[in-house]
């Protein structure tokens, strides 16, 4: 009797053991990199994809989805997010990002991410399984470095769910960030700011000669920097006695050997051209993160394949002149153009309705296909994450998503969410509080 | 002579004249009687027939809507478009003086952008920097037309109030203020949820006494004589007019005391809320809510950028309306109020809401809520002919709108529009250059910029 | 004999600037305005009046005269909307930041005057009756050392219509002529013609941080009640005087009694949007009102509503520029560039809608920026004659004194602007101007402000 009980103990702890082992039977497989396929199961074995095939047979005592008429996805990136870094974007002391500084590269925002910030709970639910999070000040909250800091650290690729922020590790240090000199201008409430010029009224403030020149002086900047972190690594490799390693310029390091991407802001043709002949210059590669005013640029991303990550399909033009629906298109004109491309939200609150960002641009020309992929398999690319997320293909880590529908329709409802290989419940915050006000 | 290109413009997008239409063979989603499958007959501006089979009046425009879907013209609850010189009269606490209708800029570009998003109708209101803010006024989305004829005839005016963090951040100029420049600021009263409470019962009751003023002076008058009359004050006039059930109250709110707290005080001075704005935990208080008889209009799925808003849930549609609460989904967002149709498809994916219910959460609710559904919100027989063609169904971002109709006019054509474009590209060019030639004569020679004062 | 007679007369004319008794120019092309030019006639002026006008007057004994051979007589100009006699409303050296006056009120630059205290305490509502000193009469404010006056005369200016232009209400303006008399009194035409009111347009906070009015609907609630106050405060004043027994005695509000008593309002206006919606306001108001401006005064739109209302209105001479210093990469918007093209089209468009209006200076004080912006006017389809006439006669029918000043009549004030040239051709030189029968040489273009005030000074010039 004991033993039978010992037995039952290790089946069970087996079991336990084995959350990251089981089977979905029966569903429409859409595996991104080929056809979809209908009818097939699913095998995850230690958090892997091990098997897609028609009519696979459980090992014994695993658990088993039954997915008859249901599709599974690979889980979905959302390539710009600063999860985990901010919570609630009007009180500063959940903010993290926007640090103060110039050049900062040696920041990490993995080890600052909060796994338990409610807001991963929302992501995940809509089939989000990775995102990007980005060190950068971001918008509503970050007041720290302004518009003066340079380099703002090392963005990670987080997964949406899991017990630390080690456990969350997709890829710790996927890009560094810059942000790049700008040359902007914007307009104040329904009259742009030219035609409040015009009226005599304050018009734009400074002279772009100025602008210019104070942007050549950033860029200058950037590059003597970049120098430097070049003559570190030079003497870093003679291994000279009395080296001192300095934090900054080993965070370098990684871009220097190409090994990760600088992620750049930059919206303008000119400034996209600069930030390309930069990153040239100084032999690194790079990911332009919204463009949004293509033109000449487009080619040049193309000639020299650079991707770039866009922003909120939905968004309002940035000229009161601009069609209406010109951010809804850019996805289609980028396509067109050859460009590599994924989709980022560039939220918190929003990384949610990133497969609906996805939707609107198919609505304006992009092929659908691009559209899945553009939130699947391109960002996991450009990330360099492809050998383990992205799609469903053997021997890739098992973050799925099976739904009722196509995920890029609002109805579509999300039946189970897997993460990292382990199946995610889809309660969070916002579930609880409706299951509770429901019974009032 | 020279081409006037604005009046050509504004030519370009001016509707045509108010005819009859039939739009044809589309899937029509009524709202109020289900989905029809047939045509919709437009004559003098109004919806004359709808029905699987039509009869097609001789000479009438025919609009070809085959595999395309017809709505009621989106309503926009909550908008701060088309505003001129500032949303906020943030200064004063009760600033019920003032009036969205004197500012209405009918040549803000956003309308146009709502117009392509399926919005006829909007409610352009004061913004939230004041326990008791400014008056409102709905307007239709009629580009091309002055202030005056946007203005939605006989649609009750309105009055802003505003709870919660909002109103209260000008009484902690240190804390909380986002980018108010270095000047030292004076603080101003309220600084808490208690003192927004407070600022509201004691306009009431300055309002009561003003009233009571006019009263007198009305008894006097129906008497036959001839008293001066008392001194005729904006602030308090708006508030006496809510008192009186002539205007209606919109109130921002979000957590479920503040939310209370408005029942309560409209019940101790008589009056009514009309609509909660936002008032993104109102499923916590829906049952008060649904007692009182206040409207809920609110965000299909924000939440956590504020305090206030770390319990909002995108059920909070799908709750209210189960407590018997009358919601709209707004916008309070230019950009946003381009996909309200895709909002309402929220409603369904959040707590189950039917699909007619979630196309009434933008359309017929938003109408009850202004007391307009008698002229607008549903594709009804005799109401006005305010409809959005789609070319997928509505509620999906896969959709785009094809047309928008106000007043049986097209507004917005889609094809037009851009069929249009690469002329006004052209023309923008020609005046650009222009202007580079101007700007090459003015400068002297290798000229660095030219005279920078 | 009598050549050197007359050097030596006309020597000493210049030497400083007092009325001869009687001076008469003669042979000389004048264009009365009220009239067909003559190629060659005389004009007599006596006392500060204009006493004759025409091709055969014959020249009095006593008169001084001043050969016209080769010259032009004009009108003196009016600038119909101007600060120019109150010192403290020069504005502040330019930063290079668009300046100018047209639509654009509310405190800028104006030091602490006699009329307003020092800081004065944050406005809680329109019961404090902020911004606003519409008592102030700008011929009490008027100060004949003010050093733009010289300027502007030397741009062709004899006249100008002063406005008090200080916060919401800024008082009324007042016909000034020119002619730098010790005492202000005699410098003034008509004391009061209107109430000046600038409405300023605030951001998204409006005015969180300073006092009330924040945003443009605070600033025309503001005038609204304003206007509801001063009819009440009539109604009260007139019945209390019928008898008074019982009854509490009005409040004495100056601020009320300014308004009350001003005939008309001017209101700003530059885009189609704002000319409607201040003419319905002033409608409202039950105002007469001028509107200042008209940026926007070339559209098909603003013809119409300014017919619908059949108001006047004062069209700003400063043509918007396109920007020095630019991002080649920004576009502008088509509502700019239009702006920039047709701009100087609005007198003309104007004149043949059969809009009433006027030129102003705007705060163009060179003579060669006066005129250069008055022949873009003139190149974009204003003739010639339309152009005098909107800087003469048409601001004096528009003020209610054209029975007195804007052309060369009879009995008219003598003032008269003598040139070498067309007026507004790009090599006219202005020789001498008449204000109220004085004759005054322009210096040599002196920048705007400058230092010390007689630029006419004797003999400097010669």
């Amino acid at each position: 009797m004991r033993l039978l009980g010992i037995f039952a103990a290790c089946a069970v702890l087996a079991g336990a053991a084995s959350n990251d082992t089981f089977l979905i039977r029966d569903a429409d497989v859409y595996p991104v990199t080929s056809a979809p396929v209908k009818g097939v199961s699913v095998l995850v074995r230690d958090g892997k994809i091990a098997e897609i095939g028609p009519k696979l047979v459980a090992p014994k005592g695993i658990k088993v989805v039954e997915a008859k008429g249901l599709r599974v996805y690979p889980g979905m990136i959302d390539s710009a997010t600063q999860l985990g870094l901010s919570e609630v974007g009007a009180v500063r002391e959940t903010v993290d990002t926007g640090e103060l500084g110039e050049l900062m590269p040696q920041l990490r925002a993995l080890a600052s991410v909060n796994p338990d910030s409610e807001l991963f709970g929302v992501a995940r639910v809509n089939g989000i399984t990775s995102a990007m999070t980005y060190p950068s000040a971001g918008r509503g909250g970050g007041r720290g470095a302004g518009g003066a800091q340079l380099i703002s650290g090392q963005a990670a690729l987080i997964h949406t769910s899991g017990w630390t922020w080690e456990d969350m590790a997709v890829r710790p240090s996927a890009a560094v960030c810059v942000q790049f000199p700008n040359l902007g201008r914007g307009g104040r409430g329904s009259i742009p700011d030219d035609v409040l010029g015009m009226l005599g009224e304050a018009g734009p403030a400074g002279s772009y000669t100025q602008t210019l020149r104070t942007y050549q002086q950033q860029i200058a900047k950037l590059s003597d920097f970049f120098e430097e972190a070049r003559r570190y690594q030079r003497v870093k490799a003679a291994h000279e006695p009395g080296f001192e390693p300095n934090l900054k310029y080993e965070a370098m390091l990684p871009v220097l050997e190409r090994k990760t991407p600088l992620a750049v802001s930059v919206s303008s043709p000119k400034t996209i051209h600069d930030a390309i002949a930069f990153a040239e210059k100084q032999n690194v590669k790079i990911v332009i993160l919204q463009p949004r005013d293509l033109r000449s640029a487009a080619a040049e991303l193309k000639a020299k394949n650079v991707p770039v990550i866009l922003g909120k399909t939905l968004a309002l033009p940035g000229n009161e002149d601009d069609p209406y629906d010109e951010a809804f298109t850019l996805p289609e004109e980028v396509h067109k153009a050859g460009i590599k491309f994924a989709f980022g939200t560039f939220d918190n609150e929003f990384v949610r309705n990133l497969p609906y960002q996805a939707a609107t641009a198919v609505a304006f020309g992009l092929p659908q296909e691009e559209a899945l992929k553009a939130i699947t398999i391109n960002p996991a690319e450009i990330w360099g994450v492809s050998d383990q997320v992205g799609s469903i293909e053997k021997g890739k880590t098992a973050d799925l998503v099976v739904t009722n529908g196509d995920p890029l329709e609002i109805q579509t409802q999300i039946k189970y969410l897997f993460v990292a290989g382990k199946e995610v419940s889809l309660e969070n915050k916002q579930t609880r509080l409706y299951e509770r006000y429901m019974k009032r | 002579m020279r081409k006037l290109l604005c009046a050509g413009l504004m030519a370009a997008l001016a509707p045509l004249g108010a005819e009859t239409i039939v739009i044809r063979n589309a899937t029509i989603m009524t709202v109020t009687k289900g989905t029809v499958k047939g045509s919709v007959v437009v004559k003098d501006g109004k919806i004359a027939e709808v029905g699987e089979k039509v009869l097609e009046p001789q000479g009438a425009t025919i609009i070809d809507a085959a595999g395309q879907y017809v709505i009621p013209g989106i309503i926009d609850c909550h908008s701060h478009i088309a505003v001129d010189g500032g949303v906020n009269e943030g200064s004063v606490s009760v600033s019920s003086m003032v009036d969205i209708k004197d500012v209405i800029n009918p040549e803000d570009i956003s309308i146009y952008r709502a117009l392509a998003g399926g919005v006829t109708t909007a409610n352009i209101l004061h913004g939230s920097a004041n326990a008791i803010g400014g008056k409102t006024i709905v307007l239709k989305m009629r580009w091309g037309k002055d202030a005056q004829q946007m203005i939605f005839e006989g649609a009750t005016p309105g009055i802003k109030f505003a709870l919660g963090e909002n109103p209260k951040r000008a009484g902690n100029p240190q804390g909380g203020g986002r980018g108010a420049g270095a000047q030292t600021v004076q603080a101003r009263y309220p600084a808490t949820r208690m003192g927004v409470e407070d600022t509201i019962r004691e306009a009431f009751n300055e309002a009561k006494a003003y009233k009571a003023g006019w009263d007198a002076y009305d008894a006097k008058v129906a008497k036959g004589e001839h008293p001066i009359p008392p001194r005729k004050d904006l602030k308090l006039e708006a508030l006496k007019e809510v008192l009186e059930g002539k205007r209606y109250v919109h109130a921002h709110c979000y957590r479920q005391d503040e939310i209370l707290m408005l029942l309560r005080v409209a019940d101790d001075y008589g009056f009514k809320i009309r609509t909660l704005q936002h008032v993104l935990e109102g499923y916590k208080v829906a049952k008060e809510i649904a007692a009182h008889g206040a409207g809920g209009s609110t965000f299909s799925d924000w939440f956590n950028y504020k305090m206030e808003a770390v319990d909002a849930i995108p059920y909070n549609a799908a709750l209210m309306q189960k407590y018997g609460v009358v919601v709209s989904l707004n916008s309070d967002d230019a950009e946003l109020m381009r996909h309200l149709n895709t909002e309402a498809g929220k409603a369904m994916k959040y707590g189950g809401v039917s699909e007619s219910e979630a196309l009434a959460m933008v359309t017929l609710n938003p109408a009850k809520q202004l007391g307009i559904d008698n002229r607008v919100g549903s594709v009804d027989v005799g109401k006005d002919a305010d409809l959005v063609i789609y070319d997928k169904y509505p509620l999906s971002d896969y959709a785009k709108v094809q047309k928008v109709l106000i007043d049986g006019t097209v507004y917005f054509d889609r094809d037009k529009e851009v069929s249009e474009r690469p002329a006004k590209e052209a023309q923008k060019k020609k005046l650009t250059d222009q202007e580079k030639q101007l700007q090459q004569q003015q400068r002297p020679q290798g000229g660095r910029g030219g005279r920078i004062g | 004999m009598k050549k050197l007679v007359t050097a030596l007369l006309l020597f000493g004319a210049f030497a400083w600037a007092e009325s001869p008794q009687a001076v008469a120019i003669r042979n000389a092309k004048i264009v009365t305005v009220s009239g067909p030019p003559m190629a060659k006639g005389t004009v007599v002026l006596r006392d500060g009046l204009i006493e004759a006008v025409g091709e055969n007057v014959p020249v009095p004994a006593d008169a001084w005269v001043v050969e016209g051979e080769g010259m032009t007589v004009y009108p003196g100009l009016i600038d119909a909307m101007s600060t120019v006699g109150i010192p403290s409303l020069a504005p502040a050296p330019s930063t290079g930041a668009v300046s100018g006056r047209g639509g654009r009120g509310a405190p800028t630059t104006a030091a602490p005057t006699a009329t307003t205290a020092a800081p004065t305490p944050r406005s809680m509502g329109p019961e404090d009756r902020p911004q606003t000193a519409s008592w102030v009469l700008a011929a009490d404010e008027i100060q004949p050392t003010d050093p733009r006056i010289a300027t502007v005369r030397s741009a062709g200016f004899s006249t100008t219509v002063t406005f008090p232009e200080r916060g919401i209400f800024g008082g009324q303006g007042s016909i000034v002529d020119l002619s730098g008399a010790e005492k202000t009194g005699e410098m003034v035409v008509v004391p009061a013609v209107g109430q000046y009111i600038a409405l300023a347009r605030g951001g998204f906070g409006g005015g969180m941080g300073g006092g009330f009015p924040g945003a443009l609907m605070g600033y025309i609630a503001y005038v609204r009640q304003i206007y509801l106050d001063a009819d009440h405060y009539k109604l009260v004043k007139e019945a209390y005087a019928k008898d008074p027994r019982g009854m509490a005695r009005p409040q004495y509000d100056r601020a009320l009694e300014g308004v009350l008593d001003s005939r008309r309002i001017l209101l700003p206006a530059n885009r189609v949007v704002e000319m409607d919606r201040m003419l319905r306001f002033a409608a409202e108001l039950k105002q007469p009102v001028i509107l200042y401006g008209m940026r926007e005064g070339y559209r098909p739109e603003a013809a119409a509503v300014l017919k619908k209302y059949n108001s006047p209105v004062l069209v700003s001479l400063k043509w918007s520029e396109p920007p020095r210093d630019a991002d080649p990469e920004q576009e502008e918007s088509l509502r700019t560039l239009e702006n920039i093209d047709l701009g100087p089209s609005t007198p003309g468009l104007l004149k043949k809608a059969g809009v009433p209006f006027a030129l102003y200076a705007d705060g163009l004080d060179q003579a060669r920026d006066l005129q250069r912006a008055v022949k873009r006017a003139i190149d974009a389809g204003l003739s010639r004659e339309d152009a005098l006439r909107a800087l003469t006669l048409a601001p004096a029918q528009i003020y209610n004194v054209a029975d007195r000043m804007g052309s060369i009549e009879k009995g008219k004030i003598a003032n008269l602007l003598v040139t070498k040239g067309e007026l507004f051709d790009d090599n006219t030189r202005i020789q001498m101007i008449f204000v109220d029968g004085k004759q005054f040489k322009p210096a040599d273009e002196a920048p705007a402000g400058g230092r010390g005030m007689t630029t006419d000074n004797p003999g400097v010039n010669q």
